[in-house]
């Protein structure tokens, strides 16, 4: 199973290298980029300091990130891994090989979470890069980094499996996707008490800490009335959520059957 | 002969719509072809047999094991879709090549084998071109070499010959005899008769959903008692043959085609050719022409399914 | 014509004066959106405002029998240009007006392209252009159900519910504020929609790249917003300058301090730009290297 999945990851690593797509998902991946250096911009040419870069960074950049780009990405690529397989009628070529159902969806499923992983870490690190670089010399701020990274990296995780599950279940698998991305988690995670722990985004902010102390503004939308879970109950329960995600979601493909369109 | 395909009792609903019903048929090593109209269940068919759709009842059996999640199988044959379906932006090599890496040998396995399929459907110097580039010939040839560069046991091909240029039409039927005489088994389908007449004669007669024969196809066509044959005979002068032929019992039907066309209709076909060639020296005919337009798979079809 | 039997046979009439090839296109778009599952529901769902604001309308002329609701806040149910304003620039308005696109306009460039249908359209006597407004028609059929058909509903209404032509005497200016942001918000819409379902073969690629456009320029105002604090920034925002333009021709104080007239160069540059790359796109025949 697991050389089938690692078979099938590198058909479709290769596969979309050449996608028309991956300009469109680039470009919204480096907009964030553009923001960090629209601001750099004006603190060399206007020279006030206002909001220092860290600041920005974890508020800005980061929000962008986290409650848009990865919900986008995880969105497009999660419901596509059936889905685009059936509409352009190329299933066939791979429930013909020798390749449990299963290695099929994780092998994509893999493929696609690396590539957006890549994206999104390139983007993040480049933003770090243009609004901490006075503040390289800081092991606090390349910790900052680093968690981030880790957070967008569960994040992409977390979201694609669920994404994936909803793509092999549904039809209509995008609107669906995008209630829950504009519905239940942007709206949800603001909700008191035990409530919010039902979203994903919960988990993946309390493992985020506010190293800088929150003056109001930035830090404090991002952070916006969240009751952190404990870290490690955080990760543990992304990474029970993903897992059960692709489990049911191979489940389901390997009992499903799928005709095409004449 | 040990059969290498067996369907037992194989059915499929697609919920109140039948694709097949009850089918049980054994098919042997050599060529088969499959033949229906639009709609008539060759494709549930061959899905079937491929492992893509679950039968509603009953199995399909590939050298007695069951074929569906039976991934195990599916190394053993090759499938070459009817729809035009590919993964556009790749070039023909990193297809061919990248699929054959899904059997899980190692890359240089696939990069001959992959090699040796392009060179055969002549396909090596566009091989590095986007497959969104090619022509519908050139997409025709590569989805058939994806099915066989693995070099299966078991050829399923549905429509291969569609969008082929008369060259390439007829290497490809080369293949597949050449295939058969390697004693592997291949089912073929195509709505153009004349090419499965030109690859086998023993063939599936599918439609709607039921098998309305199987065997070879002249045996079939003796067996239709209800349809006597039509044989055509041309000479100088028909209606002398025809008066000859009158009194005959094995002709049941005399009319008159064409130019100096008698067309006979007879339950008795080798009878009347016994005759012919008596009557020509008898009477002094000059007899052109003999043919049987119904003696091909078109006719069969159309008295199976009674039109 | 029919195609006859023994082959086709040439059509020996001439084609007519007044002919509207787009018509067609526009029909059948019509046709496939509301043949589509969720799309009936979410056009329900965004004639919701227009429901609720036609009870509006009823209400501010029977606000007698409705004081319970006043309560002190006499204005709140005053129908005037604010009021019109409110409609036309509605967050939930226009967010809906995103759904119905994503679910109505999606495909309709995005499917062509991926079916290599554009062929087959440009093999009729089809210009460009016909084919643009064609797809155009579908989107501002549905666009004008949002906005024109509610706006004049509740005008007329009003004149209706009052007995007078008082509320026109006294806005004369409102029915043409109605037609002009409602032609705004379909002329911008429907390039909008179709410039995004041209850049793409997959119609679930476009859905999520039309959410994410919108929702993104509005995402990105309020991040640059909230770092410089200048206003100036809404004309990053995609709903900022609708509802900068809408307050302006409706004469009323916009939610920004930025000169509207930016806003409306903006969208307009965007229309243009739009229609730059929809006439690029747009061919019958694509050469592939």
């Amino acid at each position: 199973m697991l050389s089938a999945a690692c078979s099938v990851f590198s058909f479709f690593w290769f596969a979309a290298r050449r996608a028309r797509r991956n300009r469109a998902v680039v470009l919204v991946c480096a907009l964030p980029v553009l923001a960090a250096g629209v601001f750099l911009l004006r603190r060399i040419l206007v020279g006030d300091p206002g909001v220092i870069g860290p600041r920005v960074f974890s508020g800005m950049i980061m929000t962008f990130y986290l409650q848009f780009i990865v919900l986008m990405l995880a969105l497009f690529y999660g419901t596509s891994i059936i889905s685009e397989e059936v509409e352009n009628k190329t299933l066939t070529y791979l429930t013909t090989r020798p390749l449990a159902k299963p290695a099929i969806l994780l092998g994509k499923y893999a493929a696609y979470t690396v590539r957006s992983i890549i994206l999104v870490s390139a983007g993040v690190v480049a933003a770090f890069l243009l609004l901490d670089f006075e503040q390289l010399g800081d092991g606090a701020v390349w910790l900052v980094l680093g968690r981030s990274l880790a957070v967008l990296v569960l994040a992409v995780i977390a979201y694609t499996a669920f994404f994936a599950f909803l793509g092999t279940f549904l039809k209509k698998s995008v609107l669906f996707g995008l209630f829950f991305c504009f519905g239940w988690e942007n709206i949800v995670q603001y909700f008191p008490g035990t409530t919010q722990r039902l979203t994903l985004i919960h988990y993946l902010k309390s493992i985020l800490r506010p190293e800088i102390p929150a003056e109001g503004g930035l830090q404090s939308f991002l952070f916006f009335r969240l009751e952190p879970s404990p870290a490690g109950t955080a990760v543990l329960t992304l990474i029970l959520f993903t897992a059960a995600a692709l489990a049911l979601a191979a489940a389901l493909f390997a009992r499903k059957e799928y005709l095409f369109e004449e | 002969m040990t059969a290498r395909i067996r369907a037992d009792k194989l059915s499929k609903w697609y919920g109140n719509v039948l694709g097949l019903s009850d089918v049980t048929l054994d098919i042997e090593p050599g060529v088969t072809g499959l033949l229906g109209p639009n709609g008539a269940g060759k494709s549930t068919f061959m899905k079937l047999l491929t492992g893509q759709l679950r039968p509603s009842i009953g199995v399909v059996l590939i050298d007695g094991r069951p074929v569906w999640n039976n991934t195990a199988l599916f190394s053993r044959f090759g499938f070459c879709p009817e729809q035009d379906a590919f993964y556009e932006d790749m070039t023909g090599w990193d297809f061919l090549y990248r699929l054959l890496l899904l059997y899980g040998g190692t890359r240089e396995e696939a990069a001959v084998k992959a090699r040796r399929a392009l060179e055969f459907v002549e396909l090596s110097g566009d091989s590095d071109r986007l497959i969104r580039g090619y022509s519908r010939g050139m997409r025709q040839r590569l989805k058939f070499a994806q099915s066989v560069a693995h070099d299966p046991d078991i050829l399923v091909l549905d429509e291969p010959l569609n969008g082929l240029d008369p060259l390439s039409k007829r290497k490809i039927i080369k293949l597949i005899k050449d295939f058969k005489s390697q004693g592997k088994t291949v089912i073929v389908s195509s709505h153009v008769l004349p090419e499965i007449e030109a690859l086998t004669r023993s063939i599936i007669l599918i439609h709607q959903g039921k098998i309305l024969a199987q065997g070879d196809i002249h045996y079939i066509r003796d067996l239709i008692d209800g349809h006597p044959h039509v044989v055509a005979v041309k000479c100088d002068r028909p209606r002398d043959l025809a008066a000859r032929l009158v009194g005959e019992e094995a002709v049941v039907d005399i009319r008159f085609g064409g130019a100096g066309e008698v067309v006979l209709e007879t339950r008795n076909r080798d009878r009347l050719y016994g005759l012919l060639p008596g009557l020509a020296v008898e009477a002094g005919l000059d007899i052109e022409e003999i043919t049987s337009p119904d003696d091909n798979l078109q006719a069969v079809f159309d008295y199976l399914i009674g039109k | 014509m029919p195609i006859s039997e023994r082959g086709y046979q040439h059509w020996p009439g001439t084609l007519a004066e007044r002919r509207r090839p787009w018509a067609p296109i526009t029909r059948l778009g019509i046709r496939l959106a509301f043949k589509r599952k969720f799309f009936k529901f979410a056009l329900g769902v965004s004639l919701l405002p227009a429901l609720v604001f036609t009870a509006g309308v009823y209400i501010s002329e029977k606000i007698e029998d409705f004081k319970f609701m006043a309560r002190g806040r006499a204005q709140f149910l005053s129908v005037d240009p604010a009021y019109f304003k409110a409609y036309f620039t509605g967050d939930f308005l226009l967010f809906m007006i995103v759904m119905v696109l994503v679910l109505a306009g999606a495909g309709l460039i995005a499917d062509d392209l991926k079916h290599n249908s554009l062929q087959l359209y440009f093999a009729r006597p089809l210009r460009k252009r016909d084919y643009l407004l064609g797809k155009m028609g579908v989107v501002s059929f549905f666009l004008l159900l949002q906005t024109l058909v509610p706006g004049l509903l509740f005008f007329l209404l009003k004149l209706v519910f009052s007995g007078s032509f008082k509320f026109f005497s006294r806005y004369p200016g409102i029915p043409l504020a109605v037609v002009a942001d409602s032609l705004v918000l379909t002329v911008f819409f429907g390039l909008y929609t179709l410039v995004l379902s041209s850049l793409g073969r997959n119609r679930r690629f476009v859905s999520i790249l039309l959410f994410l456009v919108y929702i993104f320029s509005d995402i990105f105002f309020g991040v640059f917003y909230g770092i410089f604090r200048l206003p100036a920034f809404c004309l990053l925002s995609i709903k900022a300058n609708l509802q900068q333009v809408g307050a302006a021709l409706f004469g009323v104080p916009g939610p920004y301090e930025t000169p509207w007239i930016y806003s409306a160069f903006v969208l307009a540059a965007l229309s243009g730009a739009a229609v730059f790359v929809l006439l690029r796109k747009v061919k019958g025949v694509e050469v592939i290297r």
